[in-house]
């Protein structure tokens, strides 16, 4: 229980040592640190299920400097792309068949470390490269009638990035972040007759940087 | 801080984490659902028995059949189906080689559910019972069956009415579709929903045939 109040107390005086700083303008949030909260497009690849592109996602990341051009952190991000599937009559077990239209859906949710080497430091552009790994959560439903068909699945997660973070006022560290990435998990689902082994997509991302 | 706190929290709620599909482009034309035995010799039968009534599951307790006009085309569609796989309606209930029962969920007050423990119209005192057809004790679905009730379903089984009688024998539904979406606005463009959703559950059921 003292563990956790230590613990409680010191997140406590870590946030308002972060008030303060942005209260006051100072350089950053996280004193060698960075916390990214973006919205994203995501256009899947390799999968013919729900390969519809979107922006129905977002991505949450924060780093730490460990060396000048070198951060390990931490990230979570979430996306759904859906498709819709025109009347078709498929095969539903070996002795039932249906014939209706769909809408499939696949979300996303992968989470995990985040290592980031910046090429440039203290500079208005910091262009950086990025890997993410991780697990990834998805969900794989058909809706169709008013009824939803669907497989909860777990995966494994990589992702390379590459990006640059915008900072249009000089000694204030609030910049606009723009990326582009890659990525693939592992996940495999079976929905009514519909199989997917692995998810490929790439996209951008666009938000802010603190 | 608080910008940054109020930036959140937008991020977040404009957000919602998973985007389900909008199921109102959904077609909004019929679902068919159909289920066989795969040991039932179809090609065995002759002649089949179709009652001239549509069975009402509702809200009262009473049985009520649909006889109408457009119960007789709903009617007329499993005859025309059944005529055009060589088989020959009967007037006679007792030497009829299969039996076809016709049910239409107008109230969902006693449609509990409906799987491979197919007791959902145990409540429903009006219900077919295998007694209706010959000297049977229980229903027998030979396959899995499942089905999301709803009002506007339209329920077929197809009953072996050459199996062994007694009461410990079952009487074994050999086929059933399963149809719904339909009977809602227009009658008339309903009912000619429902006629084409007839057709669709023989022509996905090639397996139906003398």
């Amino acid at each position: 229980m003292k563990t956790i109040k230590y613990i409680s107390v010191r997140a406590a005086l870590v946030a308002v040592a972060c008030l303060l700083g942005i209260a006051s303008g100072k350089a950053q949030l996280i004193p060698n640190g960075y916390l990214n909260v973006d919205w994203q497009y995501n256009v899947p690849w390799n999968d013919d299920f729900a390969e519809k592109s979107s922006g129905w996602g977002m991505n949450f990341e924060g780093g730490y400097y460990v060396l000048p051009e070198l951060a390990v952190g931490a990230f979570i991000s979430y996306h759904t792309n859906n498709k819709y599937v025109p009347r078709q009559t498929l095969p539903n077990g070996n002795q039932s068949t249906m014939t209706t239209d769909q809408q499939h859906s696949i979300f996303q949710l992968p989470f995990g470390v985040v290592g980031r080497y910046r090429f440039l430091q203290n500079s208005m552009f910091e262009p950086y490269a990025a890997l993410k790994l991780g697990p990834n959560y998805a969900k794989m439903s058909s809706y169709y009638y008013v009824l939803e068909t669907y497989e909860k699945t777990w995966g494994f997660y990589f992702s390379p990035e590459i990006g640059v973070t915008f900072f249009p006022v000089e000694g204030y560290r609030l910049g606009i972040h723009l990326s582009l990435y890659y990525s693939y998990a592992t996940n495999k689902g079976h929905v009514l007759h519909y199989s997917v082994d692995g998810l490929g997509n790439f996209g951008f991302r666009v938000g802010l940087s603190f | 801080m608080k910008k940054l706190f109020y930036l959140l929290v937008a991020a977040l709620a404009v957000t919602a984490c998973q985007k389900d599909p909008d199921t109102d482009d959904l077609d909004n034309d019929y679902l068919v659902i159909t289920n066989y035995d795969k040991a039932a010799a179809f090609n065995s039968f002759t002649t089949f028995y179709l009652p001239d009534s549509i069975l009402l599951i509702d809200d009262k307790p009473e049985p009520e059949y649909w006889k109408d006009g457009n119960a007789q085309l709903i009617i007329d569609a499993f005859v025309r189906n059944m005529t055009a796989r060589n088989y020959t309606r009967s007037e006679n209930r007792e030497t009829a080689d299969l039996g076809i029962q016709l049910s239409y969920v107008q109230n969902t007050y006693y449609f509990l559910g409906y799987n491979d423990s197919p007791y959902w119209w145990w409540g429903y005192p009006g219900y077919w019972g295998p007694g209706y057809w010959g000297d049977w004790g229980y229903w027998y679905y030979p396959y899995p069956v499942y089905y999301s009730y709803s009002t506007g379903s339209l329920l077929a089984d197809l009953i072996n009415l050459e199996a062994p009688q007694g009461a410990d024998q079952k009487l074994p539904v050999i086929w059933n579709a399963f149809m719904s979406g339909l009977l809602s606005g227009s009658a008339q463009i309903d009912v000619a929903l429902t006629v084409r959703a007839v057709d669709q559950a023989f022509v996905q059921s090639p397996y139906l045939t003398k």
